[in-house]
């Protein structure tokens, strides 16, 4: 008798049941996708990095033809388990060519590694290990592996020495090593018998190899002491400090990670709405079968039953569209990582059976009300003067409202409970966009700008070759000469300005037992008191230096103590005089003061030529002047202060990127659940707008009051959406700046229009297009069907 | 006396599982202005469809009615809507009535959405008031629709369904629901508002309710089989003798 019924109920009320099937599938997609996404972004790097086989400690070394004496310091070191070697050459952007000329600019130099004695495993975009490459035919990652710099099918040729040959690119790698922007460097991969061609040359064995050793051991503060005496490398850092280097995938992925939780919770809101009011919808028949007598155990498992089998089928379906919506949200945000986990599948199904248990939950919770309802709601319809509260708040004799608008803000405001649920999916969906909206237009303004440890000048000009040029020249008037050239034709092109640099300085410094590489930055040019600190006082001596916290903390000091380094080969004693934020060299960074005599021919790198126009010229000015200065200079790389950050975060793109998703799929949501929110309406109310439309309100004016009371909806989570944007970008923001080096101080830039009314408005405009076109099913509704009740 | 109701050869079918049900067979009649008429007959016999149709709520499938001037069948939605806001007036058995509004508010709401007027909004609020107050309800105008009995709720679907001062009222069972001392004050303002010049139609079971009209059509299988003439009710005393000839009537009809 009970299936009969239930199989009545499943098909007369075929689209409430078929509503909730569709609420049930996107719940269990989203938990599934997200819980999946949740658990690929915790893995995150490990996961990339143990499936690549990253050591330990990576080091890489700059040799004569292969013959390398690290690779003695490694094996004279105890605290060493394993190492492997990898060979590969160097190149610069002046030997990439194509059709004759420089193919792409770029300033750190490019390695070159033989896919045969490659030591880690390197991934296509579609995260399948490279394993072998054609003969004539490279593989680009690192900073080339972007399709602003280079092209997949483009043909190439790699010069060195004399030493030519022609390659078409295959397609981007994901090099766990190189592979994030912040390393600077580019990798190509190639065959063994070209890399051997290369090699063959004596010039080139002489000038350009080196070696990658991939290190592991277990002990690595005592591994680092070991290896300090590498003096042919180049660098040598820990996992840990490479892992810090996809912070900024990590931010986007992280980001999204806050996305799948808010799904999850906009899943779950849906699903406890359209369970309550489904059940909410039967009080008629609940009161019926009360009245004959039915026991309210038996109704609720008739209930319990009809819910388990929509929530079987929904679950199962919605299990089959979660994983390709889990490799959709974050596929297109990890370009450089190969992120995942092995246990997508049982994970899936793991939360594609919670959806079944919570909504069983939900469900029983909900049948609980079924005791309250008796047979008179049979009778009543359910409106019985005890059970229900007062509903109305606004009148409309009252109102000014036109009629509609009073409606549909009456709707809303008389059953606040039964739009809760929408009202909190939309402000989510505004809050995301808003949050990473406000996240990338930060890292793309000049006011994360202190970060970078650069003042603000008026441009940028980024020519790290030009400066590495007078590095290791004997002479040490060689960067005073080419700032001075720089100025001479800024002032013979009517622009004259003043121009310095940051160099960057790694220099040893010890304190007590600790001994660490740390990169210092110097500028003779400017005041070490222009710079923002969060403790102490800018250095003002020569034996004063800042140190951020986190080298601080791996020297166990703290300021006022007194550190070594050594410059020149002679150790000197300096005091911490203050501690100060930076996102460069993630964080381990410290200043020097502008009155110690280094020699600029010491320093290992430096950032962009600043350049400072003497007239203090409107920004309008300044950006015709850097189009002037890039025709001068002959470059692209000429940028104003927003630019700059943008450039030097290398994340605001993909930030914007997962924002594009982001709002997609706002969209999609938004969309969606409007749609069957409305249709679920529709049905509930369509006694009353049978009423309507008997009365005389045409289906233009009764489609206006559905719609409406979304439009009300969406202004609502406008006003919500925009005063959480600033408190929850800073509360999600701030902890994933401080992994990259920024600790504090962080001023979030809104844009006003942008925030508060662009994305609201193409949310709201979704929103009331689907809200409006579900609503002309309205249409279908005649006035005589006041008595219907589905 | 002008005919604001010509009803000829109206038919309605519906078709329910394939099989055709022709509810109305050539249907005709017609009402005159101030005139109230009662619809009786058996169950099932399509009372209630005649007033739908009658009234523009449902499609005719053949026919026409004409409705002060205007035939029906050839209007759009839209100007059908438009008719049964600003000159139909509808009362029915259950006390259908917005959820979410006061009790004044539902009964002004037609009148704020109606533009013939162009009344202000102040103006529609001291006019559904005033309607309350004559139908004894103006202490329930800021009630809830849960907050009122059936008989108030009934009252006050009477003033919406006056609020646009409608050349007809239909009213489909309007004290069916109702005790019966609720259902004699319902009726009393029907009569009320007839006799103030508002035609009414309605259908009923009752046949007390139908001896207090001036004519009674009394429908079988979808044809109108008779029709009885009891003129105007002039004095409360008459009604005794209205209904005993309307019943002997009725039963020589097979009721």
């Amino acid at each position: 008798m009970f299936f009969r019924i239930l199989k009545k109920d499943l098909k007369r009320k075929k689209v409430m049941n078929i509503i909730l099937l569709l609420f049930v599938i996107l719940s269990a997609m989203f938990a599934s996708g997200s819980i999946n996404n949740m658990v690929s972004v915790y893995g995150g790097i490990d996961y990339f990095f143990e499936k690549a086989g990253m050591a330990d400690y990576m080091m890489l070394t700059l040799n004569q033809g292969g013959n390398d004496p690290a690779e003695a310091t490694i094996l004279n070191a105890a605290s060493v388990t394993a190492y492997e070697k990898e060979d590969i050459f160097f190149y610069s952007s002046k030997n990439l060519l194509k059709d004759g000329a420089v193919y792409t600019e770029f300033e750190n130099p490019g390695l070159v590694t033989s896919i045969n004695n490659a030591k880690i495993t390197y991934f296509t975009e579609n995260n399948e290990p490279v394993k072998e490459i054609a003969p004539g035919h490279i593989m680009i990652g690192g900073i080339l592996a972007d399709p602003d710099k280079t092209t997949a099918g483009d043909t190439v040729t790699l010069e060195l020495s004399g030493v030519s040959r022609d390659f078409v690119i295959d397609g981007y790698i994901k090099d766990a090593l190189f592979g994030s922007p912040f390393m600077g460097n580019s990798r190509m991969l190639m065959n063994d018998d070209d890399y051997s061609y290369y090699m063959s040359d004596e010039q080139i064995r002489d000038a350009s190899c080196g070696c990658v050793y991939y290190i592991n051991t277990n002990n690595i503060k005592e591994l680092k002491k070991e290896l300090s005496t590498a003096t042919n490398a180049l660098f040598a850092e820990s996992k840990a400090t490479f892992r810090m280097t996809y912070m900024l995938d990590m931010l986007t992925a992280a980001l999204m990670l806050v996305v799948s939780i808010c799904l999850i919770l906009i899943s779950f809101a849906m699903l406890s709405f359209t369970i309550k009011f489904t059940i909410n919808e039967d009080f008629r028949e609940i009161g019926v079968m009360k009245a004959v007598g039915i026991r309210t155990a038996a109704i609720r498992s008739l209930y319990l039953i009809k819910y388990l089998c929509i929530a079987c089928v929904g679950a199962a379906i919605g299990f089959g569209f979660g994983l390709p919506f889990a490799k959709l949200m974050l596929g297109s945000v990890t370009k450089r990582i190969v992120i995942g986990n092995d246990n997508n599948i049982l994970i899936g199904m793991a939360s594609a059976a919670a959806v079944v248990i919570i909504i069983v939950a939900f469900c029983y919770s909900c049948t609980r009300s079924i005791k309250k309802l008796s047979p008179v709601d049979a009778v009543r319809n359910g409106e019985t003067g005890e059970r229900y509260g007062k509903k109305t708040f606004l009148r409309l004799s009252k109102s000014k409202l036109p009629g509609n608008i009073f409606l549909a803000l009456n709707d809303v405001l008389s059953r606040p409970r039964q739009y809760l649920s929408m009202l909190i999916t939309f402000s989510l969906c505004l809050l995301l966009i808003t949050m990473l909206a406000t996240t990338a237009n930060t890292l793309m303004s000049r006011n994360i700008l202190f970060l970078f440890g650069t003042t603000e000048s008026d441009a940028y000009y980024s020519s790290t070759q030009r400066i590495m040029e007078t590095m290791g020249s004997d002479d040490p008037d060689v960067l005073d000469r080419l700032i001075e050239d720089i100025e001479e034709k800024l002032k013979e092109n009517g622009m004259p300005g003043k121009v310095h640099v940051e160099l960057m300085y790694t220099l040893p410094v010890e304190f007590g037992d600790v001994k660490l590489q740390v990169t210092m930055q110097h500028c003779k040019d400017t005041k070490a008191t222009e710079y923002s600190y969060l403790e102490g006082y800018a250095p003002a001596y020569p034996n004063e230096i800042a140190l951020t916290p986190q080298i601080l903390d791996e020297l166990g000091a703290s300021v006022g103590d007194r550190v070594l380094i050594e410059i020149n080969g002679e150790k000197r004693e300096f005091i911490i005089s203050a501690t100060f934020t930076s996102f460069n060299q993630m964080g381990k960074v410290g200043r020097l003061c502008e009155s110690l005599e280094i020699s600029p021919n010491d320093a290992s790198s430096a950032l962009s030529f600043q350049i400072d126009f003497d007239d203090d010229p409107s920004d309008e000015t300044i950006s015709v002047r850097i189009e002037e200065m890039k025709k001068i200079f002959d470059t692209d790389k000429i940028y104003d202060k927003d630019a700059f950050v943008e450039i030097s975060t290398g994340s605001a793109k993909a930030i914007g990127t997962a924002k594009d998703l982001v709002l997609i799929i706002a969209m999609v949501i938004a969309a969606l659940v409007t749609v069957l929110m409305e249709r679920s309406f529709i049905s509930k109310e369509t006694p009353e707008i049978a009423l309507m439309k008997a009365l005389g309100f045409k289906n233009g004016s009764v489609c206006a009051r559905h719609t409406l009371r979304f439009v009300v909806l969406m202004v609502f989570a406008t006003l919500i959406a925009s005063a959480l944007t600033v408190p929850f970008t800073a509360l999600v923001s701030n902890r994933i700046f401080a992994v990259m080096g920024a600790l504090s101080g962080i001023r979030y830039r809104i844009r006003p229009l942008e925030i508060f009314a662009v994305y609201p408005l193409m949310i709201s405009a979704v929103v009331t297009a689907s809200a409006f076109f579900t609503s002309l099913y309205i249409k279908t509704i005649h006035p005589d069907a006041m008595g219907n009740i589905e | 006396m002008n005919t604001v109701i010509d009803v000829k050869d109206l038919c309605k079918t519906y078709v329910v599982n394939k099989k055709q049900n022709n509810v109305l067979k050539n249907v005709n009649f017609s009402i005159d202005e101030g005139e109230m008429v009662a619809v009786m007959g058996p169950s099932g016999s399509g009372k209630s469809t005649l007033l739908y149709t009658v009234s523009g709520m449902d499609k005719m499938t053949a026919g026409s009615v004409n409705f002060c001037g205007k035939e029906l069948s050839g209007l759009s939605d839209n100007e059908m809507a438009d008719i049964r806001l600003d000159e139909m007036g509808f009362i029915f058995q259950q006390m259908y009535m917005m959820k979410n509004l006061t009790i004044l508010d539902n009964i002004i709401l037609p009148a704020i959405k109606s533009k013939k007027k162009g009344e202000s909004r102040s103006a529609v609020e001291k006019r559904g008031r005033a309607l309350m107050k004559k139908l004894g309800i103006e202490e329930t105008a800021e009630n809830d629709i849960n907050e009122v009995s059936g008989g108030q709720l009934q009252r006050a679907c009477i003033c919406r369904s006056m609020i646009n001062r409608p050349k007809v009222i239909f009213a489909d069972e309007p004290t069916g629901a109702l005790n019966r001392t609720a259902s004699k004050e319902v009726m009393d303002e029907m009569i009320r508002l007839n006799n103030e010049g508002t035609t009414v139609m309605l259908v009923t079971h009752d046949a007390g309710v139908a001896a207090k009209c001036g004519r009674v059509l009394y429908i079988v299988d979808g044809n109108i089989r008779g029709e009885y003439r009891l003129g105007k009710l002039e004095k409360a005393e008459e009604i005794r003798d209205r209904e005993r000839k309307l019943s002997n009537w009725l039963m020589e009809m097979g009721w």
